[in-house]
């Protein structure tokens, strides 16, 4: 409870307004313990989202059931938020606001929805932004202990694909995955190797000014910011890493990437939004990846009986089921 | 005698200071300008090639610049730090407002730095580089109306300086 007490502190309430943090710097302890997302819209209540729903909060920090006695975010609630988290320079932020997120010191990402600006068919900006959701980072150490025996085998790491629908915790099992394929894993007798990850969105190692804010391990090389695809080559012609470790696969160039990385040798452990092997298959790029058996363990993830919860581990063809979470 | 002529003395030097004052604030206002325009250039660099966060701009783009214009810049990216809330137009008022004495900036330059501060951080690279690089046009047509001043009254203000206490001194007398 401590720790996203002081996450909020240090993280998040330096970056909201006066007018919201101090609604948020009120809420019971035992609720923001729970909560995982901070939703803000205009003209509507100020929502968090807990395990078990949407809480509402009225401007003393209570929680209140109906919507008309929750604290209502105003246009300047979202415009000083913004302002803020930019720094006052939302000049330095057109590429995260043309993606529609931005990270946050400590790694926590702010989806962003508003108006669009379209030039050249491509989105040139956003204006005007309606809503926001404040996407809580947590560093759970020891997270992967379940999944460490899975990813290796003979001391060598499987090329791996975690699937998992949003706010699962895909990226706080990269974070130690990368820090223990780093550091090595007693238990199992590895030692660790080389490991570099390609961290696009500013999540996984949470950089500030490039330094890693996150604990992910001692042989670890980040690449902050840079786009999957250059920073997986990046990688491979430069710093001989043992294993790259990158988030949400998707594009094109992600897929040929990885194929550049599994030819020179190098293992691959990559993270995409899904809910089953079966469902992943069918999607572009990461499909044929799929279907040519370039990665050897699915680990997939779940919401149930708490989000970040291992659903199940295949092997290398999918049908190969290697742990099954019980049901109910 | 000697009581009328201590008391003619201090009346010609307080004239004559106030002339030479007004004169040297005459004088300074192009040259603070100047500063401004100098480093707005700065801070659209800094803005458009290397995207730096603005409180890190302003405190850049003054470059080893000491006076009053770089303290404006340094207390405006202060306050900008300190206090994330505040938007760069409030904070551009409130260091205009607590050194308007340092400053000798006139009424149009406030209102241009006013209206800077209120656009400052809002919009993307493109538009930012080019609202500052109109900011700079209109401070620079301003800088050129203030040495034409400077050079037309600057001389008449210390010889009214002088010249009037001389004047209050012999109506005395």
């Amino acid at each position: 409870m401590s720790d996203i007490c002081a996450i909020l502190q240090r993280d998040i309430y330096p970056c909201l307004p006066p007018s919201l943090s101090s609604v948020l710097k009120a809420v019971p302890a035992d609720i923001m313990s729970d909560t995982y997302e901070i939703r803000l819209r205009i003209n509507q209540p100020l929502a968090l989202v807990v395990p078990s729903g949407d809480v509402l909060v009225n401007s003393q920090g209570l929680p209140v059931a109906a919507p008309t006695e929750a604290y209502c975010c105003s246009r300047e609630d979202l415009n000083r938020t913004l302002q803020i988290m930019s720094r006052n320079s939302v000049y330095a932020l057109e590429r995260e606001l043309q993606q529609g997120f931005l990270t946050l010191s400590g790694g926590h990402r702010v989806g962003l929805a508003g108006q669009t600006i379209i030039e050249d068919s491509r989105i040139k900006t956003m204006k005007c932004v309606t809503s926001m959701n404040i996407r809580l980072a947590r560093e759970v150490k020891g997270c992967a202990d379940k999944v460490m025996p899975y990813i290796i085998a003979d001391g060598r790491i499987l090329n791996t694909l975690v699937i998992s629908p949003p706010r699962c915790g895909k990226t706080t099992l990269l974070r130690d995955i990368a820090r223990q394929v780093s550091s090595g894993v007693s238990s199992i007798g590895f030692k660790g190797v080389q490991t570099g990850v390609v961290d696009e969105r500013s999540e996984i190692a949470a950089c500030l000014d490039g330094v890693p804010s996150m604990d992910l391990g001692r042989r670890t090389d980040v690449l902050d910011g840079c786009p999957k695809a250059y920073g997986m080559l990046m990688f491979i012609r430069s710093m001989a890493p043992g294993v790259i470790i990158t988030d949400e696969l998707g594009r094109n160039e992600d897929a040929e990437a990885i194929k550049e990385a599994l030819h020179a040798g190098i293992a691959v452990i990559a993270s995409v939004h899904g809910r089953s092997v079966s469902e992943v298959r069918e999607r572009p790029y990461i499909g044929e990846l799929i279907a040519r058996c370039w990665f050897e363990r699915y680990i997939i993830l779940g919401n149930q009986p708490r989000p970040g919860a291992l659903a199940g581990v295949c092997g290398k063809k999918p049908e190969e089921v290697l742990f099954q979470a019980k049901r109910g | 005698m000697w009581l009328k002529l201590a008391g003619s003395v201090c009346v010609v030097a307080a004239g004559a200071s106030i002339g030479f004052k007004l004169a040297m604030r005459l004088c300074e206002r192009p040259r603070q300008i100047g500063q401004v325009i100098s480093c707005l250039a700065a801070l659209k660099s800094y803005i458009n090639y290397v995207t730096m966060p603005l409180p890190e701009a302003l405190k850049k783009c003054t470059g080893g610049m000491r006076g009053p214009v770089a303290d404006f810049f340094h207390r405006t990216a202060q306050i900008l730090e300190e206090r994330g809330w505040v938007t760069p137009g409030e904070a551009i008022e409130e260091v205009l407002a607590s050194s308007s004495g340092e400053l000798a900036l006139g009424r149009h330059e406030h209102e241009i730095l006013c209206v800077l501060g209120a656009n400052l951080g809002l919009v993307n690279r493109e538009e930012q580089y080019k609202y500052i690089g109109m900011v700079e046009g209109q401070l620079r047509m301003i800088e050129q109306e203030a040495a034409r001043l400077r050079d037309q009254n600057m001389k008449m203000y210390r010889y009214l300086g002088i010249c009037g206490s001389l004047i209050i001194v012999i109506l005395l007398i």
